[in-house]
């Protein structure tokens, strides 16, 4: 009986993938258009959930659902503001991740990124735009993949922390003892 | 989930929740003697770390509270060993908050320690393994479903722009409940035959 259960519970506390329980958001700018994603540290991903992006005033700049890969996407604010794009899975996972005005530097050009070999190169301070939003999209693809390594290594940090933890518990459970062994 | 983050309660709650805790961890604390600090201890690391593992389950994900085990086996004593780990959790991991420290505490504790009072004595006194198992899986699973609607009410206290929230709560804590049964009636059926002693938090 005993044996039979304990195969139970362990094919219940192992059925489907382990998955730690903080919400995370990764966000980033790509040719004037915000695009990120909400996700559960140790993996998995928020999805149909809602989030609602908003300036430093509080007003909503953009709102909606995200679909089955927690994924989220607007098009950056004109002027460019600080961005904070908050999920809210409405059972206690709340998270949000704040985009500086910087970031969206080159999409407050208004020039979506074109083709290089584009054989009509405009003149003067056009051109420039056109490169400096060209530049920004290069940029940010180079930079997703790694700001999304630091927060896989964020979440790999915590195995170092439970074990801190539960070395804390049991170094408290031993200052417990000592201090009643000096009172008596 | 059991964890309730900063900034969703309203603070009469945060307060009554946190004078409620206190209560809990002062009743513990004069229970702690010699053999009950280490079981303490560890059953508070056997929560801590069983919290970091969740499954999901539909729109959220649930993870072990063990929290009728830890009533069974501790008494008011619950109350320190889910605040110590909660208090790690939320520095370590950011799991919860400060200040919904107290509140947590008590959803998770409370329920547990109830249970421990209501079924502790039969799973300790009967002597037939099947009525054991059958308390223990009560307990376990009671814990869960208490725990369960103390944060939907939490969450409905707060502010009623929870109230989808706090249904979702209590749809997940379902199947939860009935894994901490299995869990809670096992480890129960166990100490009884290899240390009864361990379901004992009150000297004889």
């Amino acid at each position: 009986m005993i044996r039979f259960l304990t195969v139970l519970l362990l094919a219940l506390a192992f059925s489907g993938p382990a998955q730690a329980h903080k919400l995370k958001v990764f966000a980033t700018v790509e040719g004037g258009e915000v695009k990120g994603y909400a996700f559960f540290i140790g993996g998995g991903r928020a999805a149909q959930t809602a989030w609602v992006a908003k300036d430093t005033a509080g007003a909503p700049i953009a709102a909606g659902t995200t679909d089955g890969e927690g994924r989220f996407a607007f098009t950056a604010p004109q002027p460019p503001t600080d961005a904070t794009v908050t999920v809210d899975t409405r059972e206690g996972h709340v998270a949000s991740v704040t985009l500086p005005a910087a970031r969206f530097g080159g999409a407050a050009r208004a020039t979506p990124p074109v083709l290089a070999t584009d054989a009509s190169a405009p003149a003067g301070g056009e051109a420039d735009a056109r490169l400096a939003a060209l530049v920004e999209a290069a940029v940010q693809r180079q930079l997703a993949p790694l700001m999304e390594r630091i927060e896989q290594l964020d979440a790999r940090l915590r195995y170092a922390d439970i074990l801190s933890g539960v070395f804390l518990i049991l170094g408290l459970a031993g200052i417990g003892l000592w201090a009643r062994g000096r009172r008596s | 989930m059991a964890h309730i983050p900063d900034g969703l309660l309203s603070a009469p709650v945060l307060v009554s929740g946190g004078v409620l805790a206190a209560a809990g961890v002062a009743l513990g604390l004069r229970r702690l003697d010699d053999r009950m600090i280490p079981r303490t201890a560890i059953l508070a690391a056997a929560f801590f770390a069983g919290s970091l593992v969740a499954v999901p389950v539909g729109p959220s994900s649930v993870h072990l509270l063990l929290a009728g085990l830890m009533g069974v086996m501790l008494g008011t004593a619950a109350f320190l060993a889910v605040l110590v780990a909660l208090l790690l959790q939320a520095l370590l991991f950011g799991f919860g908050g400060l200040t919904t420290l107290g509140v947590n505490t008590v959803n998770i504790a409370l329920p547990g320690v109830l249970c421990g009072l209501l079924l502790g004595p039969l799973i300790r006194a009967t002597a037939r393994p099947s009525v054991r198992l059958a308390a223990g899986a009560l307990a376990g699973g009671l814990a869960v479903l208490g725990t369960g609607g103390l944060v939907a009410l939490s969450l409905w206290l707060s502010s009623s722009d929870y109230t989808p929230a706090a249904r979702v709560v209590i749809a997940t804590y379902l199947p939860l409940a009935l894994v901490e049964a299995f869990i809670t009636a096992a480890i129960v059926s166990f100490l009884a035959r290899v240390q009864p002693e361990a379901l004992r938090p009150v000297a004889p």
